[in-house]
């Protein structure tokens, strides 16, 4: 099992990297669809459901207790990462063919811009909650720290891009840099999972070489 | 604590969380100007308070009996009252640091509400789910009906309530929200019927002083945060104009504050010029014969009502962010004219989107007085990729002209953008066409200029004259080593500004060159 404070650090890095990305991409398509206050209300309205329907789509995948939470996590990780290195692309594709869209088709295609990485980044925190819960038993606790470290890696990563990054990396170095933690994120998400793993892989080894050994006890003393 | 239940505490607290959050948004764009720096840091603050109060909130899940226990909701609603409490105080507390030391310390007090509002969501977690293979299920749910509340917030707040009341009865009317989440909390507990008589009672008297004490509390609030030091209790703006898109603020000399930064003053007069309204009319000396002119934004209406009496003008189309702004000039009467002008055309919208959904139009002349290049989001006006729009809505021979706010970076960008370019004060012209400040239509732009009959210069009297003969040597400029409010050539821009950095949509370079400044109250 590997231990909490590994799960711990792998979601503040995970929180770190998604509110890069909100800042980033909230900016793009600003630029894109323009700063006024229907513009910006449609692009965080589209961010937070998206969000919130990642959630209920992690909340689903972690019902059942036989789904491996770790390997989801990383691989959802991994999905975040990858679109963040083609997002700006994307953004600005996109932006330019459907510029001449009505205000609610407007929205729509936001949303769905955003759709694919927020639903990920929302699925995070049922996910490893449900990982915590199957070990603590204590849903508070779970939530509460996980909330915690994810929501503090995000507070880091907004002093962090206003004092430091943003002016040093510009827009695409910043969603790099995103993109790379969710990469690393995934990793260790990964090794988590093994570690996680390794314990009924050890069991089921011993009792594969034990039915092995008596099988093989049987046929010696057969005639 | 019932499982639904759970859900609406989780949507209520997060309608709560975003409202306020949205309500600090606007104090501090107000307080700072508009720095970027100033919302990264406090929404650092907002996610600090959040994180660290679902941190304290493990003090109260160590239980596991607990969970799923109805009768934490006396301690729900205490922790809901207390938290709705602190955040009612964050924007006064902007309002009294203002005077002091600005508006950083009120970023700690942002953390505190933040905090509180933020240890509801684990607390409602614990107390309505059990920890069973469903917990993650069921904390998705809880997740989302936060997430669903927080929208609303965003959209109610932000969406409808800015545009019916000032800030002072939004925030009355979000802290009225909170204390009816707490009563119900406080009627569905455990409490004997008289306890929850009583606290009925009490929070009913709560919401009275609400309703009474917010206005008084936020007495001033724009003008606390404007003036700072300088802030006296009979300092009051002339007009206040808070809406959707932001806070339009008057002073009584006619000086106008977009978002709590300077936006121009009312003054069409070249003489009594205190609003560097020369640049207006110095487009009449850069193009021979602008006809169709396009301008993004508004502010006080002076630069637009002088481009609308430029000789030969056919067509002014206007393209303004903020309605607001259609009130203020409607008040003023040396203004108000081109609300009515048949040449006027006034859109609202964000320039850069109206640029590119309207590929065919082109214009003689596109005019900008941007904000300070510093502000959030000014990069999008001030950018190579902006230039090269503009460039491609100008008609042969036009002109684009705009306000750098002295940013060498943004001058050189211009001037790297067009093959031909001049600085004109802090203003640059360029162009893809060859560009002089002519002298001859500089004179002829000063002798023909009136405003319903009257000349712009009355050269009757000998000072008349005189200010007409220095006024006209302006042109003169050029030639002479450049001044900070004079001519400037392209070649002298390029190699004054090489140390400068190209702005583009990427590096947004004039936001993030100085991340925390501080300007002096006026």
């Amino acid at each position: 099992m590997p231990g909490r404070v590994w799960i711990y650090t792998i979601f503040l890095l995970s929180g770190f990297a998604a509110l890069l990305y909100q800042i980033v991409w909230q900016r793009a398509l600003y630029a894109i669809y323009g700063i006024n206050v229907e513009s910006v209300t449609m692009v965080v309205t589209a961010f937070m459901l998206g969000l919130g329907l990642g959630s209920l789509a992690g909340g689903v995948v972690s019902k059942e207790p036989k789904r491996p939470v770790l390997l989801l996590f990383s691989l959802v990780e991994l999905g975040i990462g990858l679109f963040g290195t083609v997002s700006l692309a994307v953004f600005h594709a996109v932006g330019r063919a459907t510029l001449g869209m009505s205000a609610l088709a407007t929205f729509f295609v936001t949303f769905l811009l955003v759709l694919v990485p927020t639903l990920l980044m929302g699925s995070t925190l049922p996910l490893l909650v449900a990982h915590l819960v199957r070990s603590s038993g204590n849903v508070g606790k779970s939530v509460g720290t996980l909330y915690f470290v994810n929501t503090l890696g995000s507070a880091f990563a907004s002093a962090a891009s206003v004092l430091f990054i943003l002016g040093r990396a510009g827009q695409a170095g910043s969603v790099r840099i995103a993109a790379l933690l969710n990469v690393t994120v995934s990793l260790l998400a990964y090794v988590a999972h093994r570690r996680t793993m390794r314990p009924s892989e050890i069991a089921q080894t011993f009792a594969r070489v034990h039915a092995a050994a008596s099988e093989e006890a049987t046929q010696q003393v057969q005639p | 604590m019932s499982f639904g239940l759970a859900l609406l505490v989780a949507g209520v607290s997060g309608f709560i969380a975003l409202s306020y959050e949205i309500l600090w948004y606007r104090v501090i764009a107000f307080a700072s100007w508009g720095l970027p720096g100033a919302f990264g840091l406090l929404l650092a603050a907002y996610l600090f308070g959040l994180a660290m109060g679902s941190r304290a909130s493990g003090v109260f899940c160590k239980d596991q009996t607990k969970a799923g226990d109805a009768r934490q909701l006396r301690a729900l609603a205490a922790f809901a009252f207390v938290a709705n409490l602190v955040a009612w105080m964050v924007v006064p507390f902007f309002g009294w640091s203002a005077a002091r030391w600005d508006w950083p310390p009120a970023l700690a007090v942002v953390a505190l509400a933040a905090a509180l509002l933020g240890a509801i969501l684990p607390l409602v977690s614990h107390f309505g789910i059990k920890p069973d293979d469903r917990a993650g299920q069921k904390l998705s749910y809880v997740y989302l009906a936060n997430i669903i509340g927080s929208s609303a917030g965003s959209l109610v707040t932000g969406f409808v309530l800015f545009d019916l009341w000032p800030i002072a009865t939004i925030s009355a009317v979000i802290a009225l929200v909170g204390l009816l989440l707490v009563l119900l909390l406080i009627t569905l507990s455990d409490l004997k019927a008289v306890a929850r008589l009583g606290a009925a009672v009490a929070l009913a008297l709560g919401a009275l002083l609400v309703v009474r004490i917010t206005p008084i509390a936020q007495g001033q609030i724009w003008e606390r945060l404007l003036y700072k030091s300088n802030f006296t209790s009979d300092t009051h703006f002339a007009e206040i104009i808070e809406n959707k898109s932001g806070v339009i603020t008057v002073t009584d000399d006619g000086t106008v504050y977009g978002g709590g930064a300077y936006d121009g003053r009312f003054n069409t007069s070249i003489i009594h010029d205190r609003n560097g309204i020369l640049r207006a009319y110095a487009i009449g000396a850069m193009h021979p014969a602008p006809k169709k002119i396009l301008m993004v934004g508004l502010a006080s209406g002076s630069w637009a009502t002088v481009i609308a009496h430029l000789p030969g003008l056919s067509r002014l189309t206007i393209i303004e962010i903020n309605p607001g702004y259609l009130k203020v000039i409607a008040g003023h009467p040396e203004v108000a004219g081109i609300l009515h002008d048949p040449k006027v055309d006034i859109v609202i919208d964000d320039g850069r989107r109206w640029l590119h959904r309207h590929p065919n139009d082109k214009f003689d002349v596109i005019v900008m007085n941007t904000t300070w290049h510093w502000r959030s989001n000014a990069t999008n006006l001030l950018s190579q990729e902006f230039m090269e729009l503009a460039r491609d809505h100008l008609l042969p021979g036009g002109l684009f002209y705009f306000n750098t706010t002295s940013s060498a970076d943004v001058q050189k960008t211009a001037a790297t953008v067009f093959p031909y370019a001049m600085r004109v004060y802090n203003f640059m012209a360029v162009s893809d066409s060859p560009l002089i400040f002519d002298k001859g239509r500089w004179e002829r732009t000063l002798s023909d200029f009136e405003f319903d009959g009257q000349p712009a210069i009355d050269r009757s009297t000998e000072d008349g004259r005189k200010f007409f003969d220095d006024l006209l040597a302006y042109a003169d400029g050029i030639h002479r080593a450049p001044t900070d409010d004079g001519l400037e050539s392209r070649q002298s821009i390029l190699a004054r500004t090489q140390s400068a950095t190209l702005v583009t949509d990427d590096n947004m370079i004039p936001e993030w060159r100085q991340v925390l400044r501080f300007q002096d109250p006026p």
